[in-house]
């Protein structure tokens, strides 16, 4: 199985990124922060991450869908895991998932995660896609 | 029919002969007649037009005019009084022409006063018959045409209409429906005893299954909201409601379809905000409580340093989040328009220099320079000054907040039209075009590489818009990416200050 170190986040809430960095990086992972879309994709194509996990809303409110279609787009993307974190359904109540082939089309990442993220479900996520024939 | 009184009868002799008509009229004047009486041809058209005869009887032969000429006439005006021509050199081609002038009958001179009465008896009889179908013709005309009359104007009413109508019978088939009925069904055409089923959508059938099955003695009408045209263009309520027939089944229905869209709109944005308020609630609380579970993680091994940090950024998110409740609260007061205002005379460049005294500390830290270009003692306005203050001081603080290190803030004043303009002028970082647009609305906050760090809650240009509607003036602003942002502030100069 593949060694899993190097995890992105994108969050436009510095302090939450630096809660979850921690939290990680006491795991075992070196984390990249990024506070937008710009620097998100920046940092992707630096970093070449085993993982992302990106906020929904960011500097637009659809910030990450844009960001993660950028991310399946390329290369390196489509072999990494993307979480989606948000708080839409709670909000809203309007559910989205991608676990089904319709949604999948457009809203191209792996899971999408309720906030605050769980910092151990998210590690275990990213083993269990690891874990799999990838 | 109203009974015949034949003594009331209203009786015209018109003859030449003295004897005859002095005769006549005594005899029937003794049956009870009302008679009057015409001594030739011309006093006989007078007469008989001018007074309302039931029976005229005319004599043949006058001097001056022919009794046939006289039944012409009379005839002509006077269509319902019944005419007798009485003569004693009875012809038959004389006697043709005036039934075929309307003549009642003929009476033969020398004449029984029994066979006088007889005849004269039948035409009353004749008279009143045709005055009772008269008024009946009458009156039904004008039924009829008020039904016509009142047809019309419902019609018009109903399609004059806001709200859609149709109605359908126990067939289901359109038996009417106005214009604004297409318009909210988003169709065309609706032709009358098409069958509705066809026109309308799965709900709309849904909701007539549904009236369909309920009794009808509750006349209830039962309604659903359907979006009509996508992405919420029309939302319509349509209202069902059973007509009851004789037999108390259903004998058809009444549709009626209300334009719900604009409640629609207002509730969507009402939730929208309802949802960004509650997102922008959350993320101070979730960062605090981040930190403090991390504080209180006993896996996690931080340095005391990092503890005092978080619990600092913790007080931080905490400060911001009052801020934002106590701005929410704000907002709603003058939505509500429950502010209690303390309007006084504001001298507004004394005013700017308190605000720009206030704001010094966070001016000094990025070294920006603020002039106040204000003149003093000159421009005043009636305003409760707390209030006022604040939008100054809202202002200011984005000139300051949003500048460059080193930058300037220049505030200057003077009479543009019938307004007092304020211009707040800074060298800052500037916006792009769709942040100005959002500028004023509800948590909006520029987010680009200039503006990270910056703290605030993105309620305060929107208290400063309201503010300012509430005083009668209004906000502008210019601005240039990368290079400034001109706020201008209008107030109406006040007559008595």
């Amino acid at each position: 199985m593949k060694e899993v170190k190097k995890i992105l986040l994108v969050d436009d809430d510095i302090d939450i990124l630096e809660q979850n960095k921690l939290m990680l990086e006491a795991e075992g992972f070196e984390v990249f922060l990024a506070t937008n879309t710009a620097e998100g994709i920046r940092k992707f194509e630096e970093v070449l991450p085993d993982a992302v996990v990106l906020d929904l809303m960011m500097d637009q409110y659809d910030s990450g869908f844009i960001l993660s279609h950028k991310i399946k787009r390329s290369e390196h993307g489509k072999k990494i895991p993307v979480f989606m974190i948000t708080s839409v359904a709670n909000v809203t109540g309007f559910k989205f998932d991608a676990s089904t082939d319709d949604e999948r089309e457009w809203l191209d990442v792996e899971e999408i995660l309720n906030k605050p993220v769980q910092v151990p479900e998210l590690i275990a996520k990213i083993k269990a896609f690891y874990g799999k024939a990838h | 029919m109203s009974e015949i009184n034949y003594g009331a009868a209203k009786i015209l002799l018109i003859d030449d002969e003295d004897h005859l008509r002095n005769g006549v009229k005594r005899i029937l004047e003794l049956e009870g007649y009302n008679v009057d009486t015409a001594e030739n041809g011309t006093e006989g058209i007078r007469k008989g037009v001018n007074g309302d005869f039931d029976v005229i009887l005319i004599d043949l032969k006058m001097p001056d005019i022919g009794g046939i000429e006289v039944l012409r006439e009379l005839r002509l005006q006077k269509p319902y009084s019944i005419c007798y021509i009485a003569t004693a050199f009875a012809s038959y081609e004389t006697a043709v022409e005036a039934t075929k002038l309307g003549a009642e009958g003929y009476i033969l001179k020398p004449f029984t006063s029994d066979e006088l009465i007889h005849d004269i008896n039948k035409g009353i009889q004749k008279r009143h018959l045709i005055l009772e179908s008269e008024r009946l013709r009458k009156e039904r005309e004008e039924s009829l045409l008020e039904l016509a009359f009142e047809r019309s104007r419902l019609k018009a009413i109903i399609n004059s209409l806001a709200d859609g109508v149709i109605v359908i019978n126990k067939n289901e088939e359109v038996v009417y429906f106005n214009p604004a009925a297409l318009r909210l069904l988003n169709i065309h055409t609706l032709i009358l005893k098409e069958k509705i089923r066809g026109k309308v959508s799965a709900e709309i059938s849904g909701l007539m299954n549904e009236v369909a099955e309920e009794k009808v003695d509750s006349e209830k009408p039962r309604s659903i909201q359907l979006e009509i045209k996508p992405r919420g263009e029309l939302y319509v309520e349509v209202s069902c409601t059973p007509v009851a027939g004789f037999d108390s089944m259903i004998s058809g229905m009444v549709l009626v379809l209300k334009d719900v869209t604009q409640f629609k709109q207002l509730e969507q944005v009402k939730s929208q905000f309802v949802s960004m308020v509650s997102h922008e609630l959350k993320s101070p609380i979730a960062a605090t409580l981040g930190f403090l579970d991390i504080i209180l993680n006993p896996n996690l091994n931080i340095s005391k340093e990092q503890e005092e940090d978080f619990l600092k950024r913790s007080a931080n998110r905490l400060r911001t989040l009052l801020i934002m409740v106590n701005d929410l609260l704000d907002i709603s007061r003058i939505e509500l328009n429950s502010v209690k205002r303390e309007v006084v005379r504001v001298e507004l460049a004394s005013s700017i220099k308190d605000c720009i005294d206030f704001l010094g500390n966070d001016a000094a830290q990025k070294n920006i320079q603020i002039k106040n270009g204000i003149e003093f003692d000159r421009y005043f306005i009636l305003a409760d000054k707390a209030e006022v203050e604040r939008v100054f001081t809202n202002i200011i603080s984005n000139g300051v907040k949003y500048n460059k290190a080193g930058g300037e803030l220049n505030i200057a004043a003077r009479i543009d039209g019938s307004y007092i303009r304020l211009d707040f002028a800074d060298t800052g970082i500037g916006m792009q075009k769709e942040e100005k647009e959002k500028l004023f609305s509800e948590f909006f906050r520029a987010k680009n590489e200039f503006t990270r760090g910056i703290n605030g809650t993105g309620l305060g240009l929107s208290i400063v818009k309201k503010t300012m509607a509430h005083y009668n003036g209004k906000i502008l602003v210019e601005s240039e990416y990368g290079h400034g942002t001109t706020f201008s502030l209008f107030f109406p100069v006040e007559e008595k200050i």
